[in-house]
């Protein structure tokens, strides 16, 4: 493989990762900056995402009904979830929604292990994305490049709708001052529970397309959480464009860092994060609160 | 008065007479039991935790032989009864398991213990009760080498002679070059480590190594070191989700197509994930359902019927270590530990596995070593492990009391 090659393939390998990490994070940063709590069920909400995602697509036969459907059912869990079990909770301190989250994260867990037995369960690419192409006479898979595309529409849509429409407006006031946002007649508490819905559906269109990478799994929630909260604090605590070059910043050092130094794989990215952490405490895009 | 009085009399009368015709038939039983005495065998296993998925094996599989004894009118003449407990995998609970089997329920028969670790544990108690253990699952060398107790026996292939299978195999493989890929914590280290000092023996070029942590999801820039590499052999040492992962995204960049992979052990727990992805994936085997004897045949036919899958590893290592025990039964007499282990000692079986002799220097069942690839059939959602080779027991089995081959 040549030089080129392989900086091309690695390039195209970090920004796919960086998609996933960001529909992860992304989701977590909203929520936080909108509700101030820290959602620990949110890498439970991406794997019941992968598992709906694969019975959806048995289901109806297509793996495009299943990754439209699975982020909507999630969504609707999520919101509800946000009216049962937070709503309550808003005036007591954060740890309580520790506690909350905490604990929505291990029923969720043992739901799906309920439901779908203990087995990881394995989501087919599409036909259409199973092929490879030849980049610089080097294999590439489809799916990869559709990751990373998906990513960055994703993405894109998001920051317009935050930045272009009302609702987006209503959303950065509430997170800036929910109480003056109330205080001019905006239901807050329905904005809040639309965000939390949002951020899961997010996290279950991540699950549902990294399941043909890893299937779907018990445990994938847990080992992607970690990697959002670092990304999280790396761009700033519920900055969304944070979240976004969090993500591109934690794939690529992943990505080249474990390519040429594999013995710091675990420690790599949380390097990258102390590194941030001194130059700037608040994250890159964060402001002190 | 008294007319109620007698009618009190006559029904406790009554009373008495109806109780005692109920329990009858249960103390004739309890009697019929105890004059027959059944073989009570017991399987502390892991039944939840991490090797739930084994200990499924294990169970279903008791239960089975158990079902084809009854058929045949008992051991001995006698019926056998398996007694399951939960361990978790972990050697504390299964002593104290297999410690409350002996003194409440007589146990002096064990099989079917999950973990080397749990092994290792009960090994070390077994002169303490005076009871008998036979291994159907334990890797771990020391068990028959320097921590080699006179009441164990190993009727599986153990660790060492995968590996020495997979290692025999290699130097007959065309493959000049080999990459190895392993999974960061102990297992991996040591598998890896073992395979690199048996291609170099083999006189073949060991080019590299890197280990993921486990949990890794995105194996793309592993994938790209081993193409860049480009050895002709790549040795895999990642198991359960790691496992999956890896050949899932490996087999996106078609990595097989160029080069060859090989592992220490092909499992249809592994291959069933993986989908595809695995197929063409060379490696040993303890016991796979394709295995063409006699006794295999009739046991896959038996087993199909009863769970509608074709047998896994450990249903036919544990079926294996059971025909062993009750040959052992026939040709002592009795269930007793000492005479057991003197039956025991060079006993000849022909099973599923073919014929396995239990070596009397260190108790290791001497049996032939396995190598097979993941092939595509028809009826199957996914690749199953086809024999490709199989190399003699004298090749395989370790030197007595030793668990490498110097």
């Amino acid at each position: 493989m040549s030089l080129t090659a392989l900086l091309v393939t690695q390039g195209l390998n970090a920004l796919s990762l960086a998609a996933l990490l960001f529909l992860i994070s992304a989701g977590l940063t909203l929520i936080f900056g909108i509700m101030r709590i820290i959602n620990f069920a949110h890498g439970a909400l991406y794997m019941l995402g992968a598992y709906l995602g694969f019975s959806l697509t048995l289901w109806s036969g297509s793996y495009w009904a299943g990754l439209a459907a699975a982020p909507v059912a999630v969504g609707g869990i999520g919101w509800l979830l946000e009216f049962l079990a937070l709503r309550p909770l808003y005036r007591r301190d954060a740890g309580a929604f520790l506690l909350v989250t905490f604990g929505l994260a291990l029923v969720l867990t043992e739901s799906v292990r309920l439901g779908w037995g203990p087995d990881p369960q394995r989501l087919a690419i599409p036909p259409q994305l199973a092929a490879t192409v030849s980049i610089l006479d080097e294999p590439f898979p489809v799916y990869r490049l559709f990751l990373a595309g998906t990513g960055v529409v994703v993405a894109v849509s998001l920051w317009q709708f935050l930045e272009r429409t009302r609702l987006g407006l209503l959303i950065r006031a509430t997170a800036q001052n929910a109480e003056m946002v109330e205080a001019v007649g905006v239901n807050v508490r329905w904005i809040r529970s639309g965000v939390f819905g949002l951020g899961c559906a997010l996290a279950a269109l991540g699950g549902v397309m990294a399941a043909p990478l890893v299937t779907a799994y018990l445990g994938m929630g847990l080992n992607v959480i970690i990697e959002a909260f670092v990304i999280v604090i790396i761009g700033g605590m519920g900055s969304f464009v944070g979240s976004a070059v969090g993500s591109l910043v934690v794939a690529g050092v992943q990505t080249f860092g474990n390519f040429y130094l594999p013995e710091l794989a675990l420690a790599i990215i949380y390097l990258a994060m102390i590194a941030v952490l001194v130059l700037r405490p608040y994250g890159l895009f964060g402001h002190e609160e | 008065m008294i007319s109620r009085t007698m009618d009190r009399r006559r029904f406790l009368r009554a009373g008495l007479a109806g109780t005692a015709a109920v329990l009858a038939p249960g103390a004739l039983s309890q009697a019929r039991a105890q004059g027959t005495n059944p073989i009570r065998i017991g399987v502390p296993t892991a039944i939840t935790g991490t090797w739930a998925a084994l200990g499924d094996q294990v169970v279903r599989t008791c239960k089975l032989v158990a079902e084809e004894v009854k058929e045949k009118g008992g051991i001995l003449g006698r019926p056998v009864e398996f007694l399951f407990e939960d361990t978790q995998g972990n050697p504390a609970n299964c002593v104290r398991k297999a410690q409350e089997m002996v003194e409440r329920h007589g146990v002096n028969l064990f099989t079917g213990i999950m973990a080397s670790s749990e092994a290792l544990a009960v090994t070390a108690k077994l002169a303490e009760w005076n009871a008998f253990f036979i291994s159907s699952i334990n890797g771990a060398g020391e068990l028959t080498a320097e921590k080699f107790v006179p009441n164990f026996f190993r009727a599986n292939t153990s660790g060492p002679m995968g590996a020495r299978t997979i290692a025999l195999y290699l130097k007959d493989a065309p493959q000049k070059t080999f990459f190895a890929i392993g999974l960061d914590y102990a297992w991996g280290h040591s598998s890896v480590a073992v395979f690199e000092k048996e291609i170099q023996r083999a006189g073949k070029e060991f080019v590299g190594k890197v280990f993921a942590p486990t949990g890794t999801k995105d194996y793309a820039t592993y994938i790209a070191r081993i193409r860049q590499v480009n050895p002709d052999g790549l040795y895999v040492a990642l198991t359960g989700d790691d496992g999956t992962a890896f050949y899932q995204q490996a087999a996106q960049y078609r990595l097989g197509e160029k080069i060859q992979m090989f592992t220490e052990l092909v499992d249809m727990l592994n291959l069933r994930p993986g989908g595809d992805a695995t197929t063409g994936l060379i490696g040993s085997s303890r016991y796979t359902f394709t295995l063409d004897t006699p006794a295999n045949r009739t046991f896959v036919q038996r087993f199909q019927k009863a769970y509608g899958q074709p047998p896994d590893t450990f249903d036919g290592e544990q079926y294996q270590a059971l025909q062993i025990l009750f040959r052992a039964m026939d040709k002592a007499r009795t269930a007793e530990t000492a005479p057991l282990v003197k039956a025991m000692e060079g006993l000849e079986a022909t099973t599923v596995k073919g014929t396995v002799v239990m070596r009397e220097c260190d108790h290791q069942g001497a049996q032939q070593g396995i190598v097979v690839r993941a092939v595509k059939r028809q009826g199957f959602a996914h690749p199953i492990p086809e024999v490709i080779r199989t190399y003699p027991a004298d090749l395989v089995t370790p030197p007595c009391r030793k668990s490498s081959y110097s």
